[in-house]
């Protein structure tokens, strides 16, 4: 069926596993990134400031607007010159790497994503527990910390895992600015040895396995925060009370 | 305030005192110049419909809403605009809502033991048996490690009750503690309180328990539209109102 001898065989897979790595280096960078933007943008906006609000919707529309695509080609082609006119001298000496730019790339874009859901779930939180928390005499940075936020990630948990699995299947793009990783390697080994199907296949098996990996941690990490969320089962109170 | 280290009678001094405070929403007055004195180890009682100012007036008191004019002084620390101060007043007042608040994602113990750690620089372990002292007090100790969603509504006021214990407040504040309670669970909650009143401590009670009113409280105020109507003591209240408005309040909740 095949005219691939092991040796080169060993070799392709060699080359696809370190594209995997990259892959995934660039995933968890820019989920991370996007992470944390997000959650800091989604507080921020809760602000009453207008010029906060304004300032977001202008961040939403273009990120939630603008294809990641043209947003990674204008961060890989366009960030010199853009860092250039922010830092000067200096800024124009940095070179950003395709992988750089992936990450900023996905990062904000996804941030803005992470930030709808993070604000949602904070508007959804009954104005009590930030009255609890103050009457307390909690400050506000332990109180976001230890009282709201964790109460977000519940309630945000499902939007993130959407987020988290789009994110995964948009990472291919960044080999268009010429980052070597699993798919430009499929396609690589793919076109050398005339056999796309099986290697397209693999690499695809590779995503589904990452994914299916992912929802099985996504459940397990539901069950933790869901951790006091289950009512008792009904009990007459002297039962309680026992 | 002038500080007065040596003060003849430091008893004197008012517990809470508030001077024509004003609180506006809008162009509504939901305030309008409030003038109260809570005593040292006070019990009071404040009632009035709907809409009267009764959640507004204490929650100016720990700074849940801020004044627009006036005086407000507690524990003889003038409320400013200042974080430090309104933290200050924080740790003397402790308050119980009407639907409890408690941190759903922690158990009673956690929930009692987060503001103890935090502001009195408490080890995890002496946080843990002050929680539990205070969860035996409001007679949940048994109840300590579970979380807020497994208990009945009676038990978790009882645990908002001993959170806000563990800051040892000098003064107590309670907003309705048991109208969003089913009824054959507001008597435990009441019995704590009363329990509690026993102990010293300054309390100001939001409610419609004229029962209750009649066996604790040291005097009963009657808010309407943002103003103080009418206040004496239970007795007097409740057999003898001087208002008219007290009076027809007080025949539409006896009804
Ligand atoms: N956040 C707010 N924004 C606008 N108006 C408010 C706000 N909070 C309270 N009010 C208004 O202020 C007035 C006093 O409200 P408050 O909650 O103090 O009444 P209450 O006596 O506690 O009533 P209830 O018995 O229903 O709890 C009401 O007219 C209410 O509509
Ligand atoms: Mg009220």
């Amino acid at each position: 069926m095949t005219n691939l001898s092991l040796a080169d065989l060993a070799g392709y897979l060699r080359q696809l596993g370190e594209g995997a790595l990259i892959t995934l280096e660039l995933f968890f960078a820019s989920f991370a990134l996007a992470f944390v933007l997000g959650v800091l943008i989604g507080v921020a906006t809760l602000a009453r400031s207008r010029v906060i609000r304004a300032a977001w919707r202008v961040y939403a529309s273009i990120f939630m607007g603008v294809p990641s695509l043209l947003v990674i080609f204008l961060i890989f082609y366009g960030g010199s010159a853009m860092l250039a006119a922010v830092l000067g001298e200096f800024g124009a000496r940095i070179d950003i790497s395709p992988f750089g730019a992936g990450v900023a790339a996905l990062g904000i874009v996804y941030s803005a994503y992470v930030a709808e859901l993070v604000r949602g779930a904070i508007e959804n939180l009954p104005k009590g527990q930030f009255e609890g928390a103050r009457a307390l005499a909690i400050p506000p940075f332990i109180m976001w910390g230890r009282v709201i936020l964790p109460q977000v990630m519940r309630l945000a948990l499902p939007g993130l895992v959407n987020v988290w699995s789009f994110m995964l299947k948009e990472t291919p793009l960044v080999s268009l600015a010429g980052l070597q990783d699993l798919v430009a390697a499929t396609k690589i080994a793919a076109g050398a040895t005339k056999e796309p199907f099986i290697f397209f296949v693999a690499t695809a098996l590779v995503f589904i396995a990452f994914s299916a990996a992912s929802l099985w941690l996504a459940n397990r990490l539901e069950v933790r925060l869901d951790r006091g969320q289950r009512r008792a089962p009904v009990r007459s109170p002297a039962q309680a009370e026992a | 305030m002038i500080p007065r280290p040596h003060a003849a009678e430091p008893a004197a001094e008012p517990a809470i005192l508030l001077a024509q405070v004003v609180k506006r929403y809008g162009a509504h007055r939901a305030l309008a110049g409030v003038d109260l004195q809570v005593r040292r180890g006070e019990k009071l009682v404040i009632c009035g419909p709907s809409g009267s100012g009764k959640s507004t007036l204490i929650r100016c008191i720990n700074a849940l809403e801020r004044h627009d004019a006036g005086r407000i002084v507690v524990n003889g620390i003038a409320l400013t605009n200042d974080e430090g101060t309104v933290q200050d007043i924080r740790q003397e007042v402790g308050m119980v809502f009407q639907h409890f608040n408690l941190f759903p994602h922690l158990t009673a113990l956690e929930n009692c033991m987060l503001a103890p750690r935090l502001n009195r620089g408490l080890s995890k372990a002496q946080a843990e048996k002050l929680a539990l002292a205070h969860l035996e007090r409001v007679h949940l100790a048994d109840q300590a490690r579970k979380y807020p969603a497994r208990l009945s509504g009676g038990q978790q006021q009882r645990v908002a009750i001993a959170r806000a214990l563990c800051m040892e407040p000098r003064i107590l504040l309670f907003d309705e503690p048991t109208s969003a309670l089913d009824p054959e669970m507001v008597k435990e909650v009441l019995g704590v309180i009363e329990e509690l009143a026993a102990s010293g401590v300054t309390m100001i009670c939001v409610t419609h328990e004229m029962g209750f009113a009649r066996r604790v409280a040291d005097r009963c105020v009657f808010m309407d539209r943002g103003e103080i109507v009418e206040e004496g003591d239970a007795a007097r209240f409740f057999e003898a109102p001087e208002s008219e408005r007290l009076r027809h309040f007080l025949a539409q909740i006896l009804r």
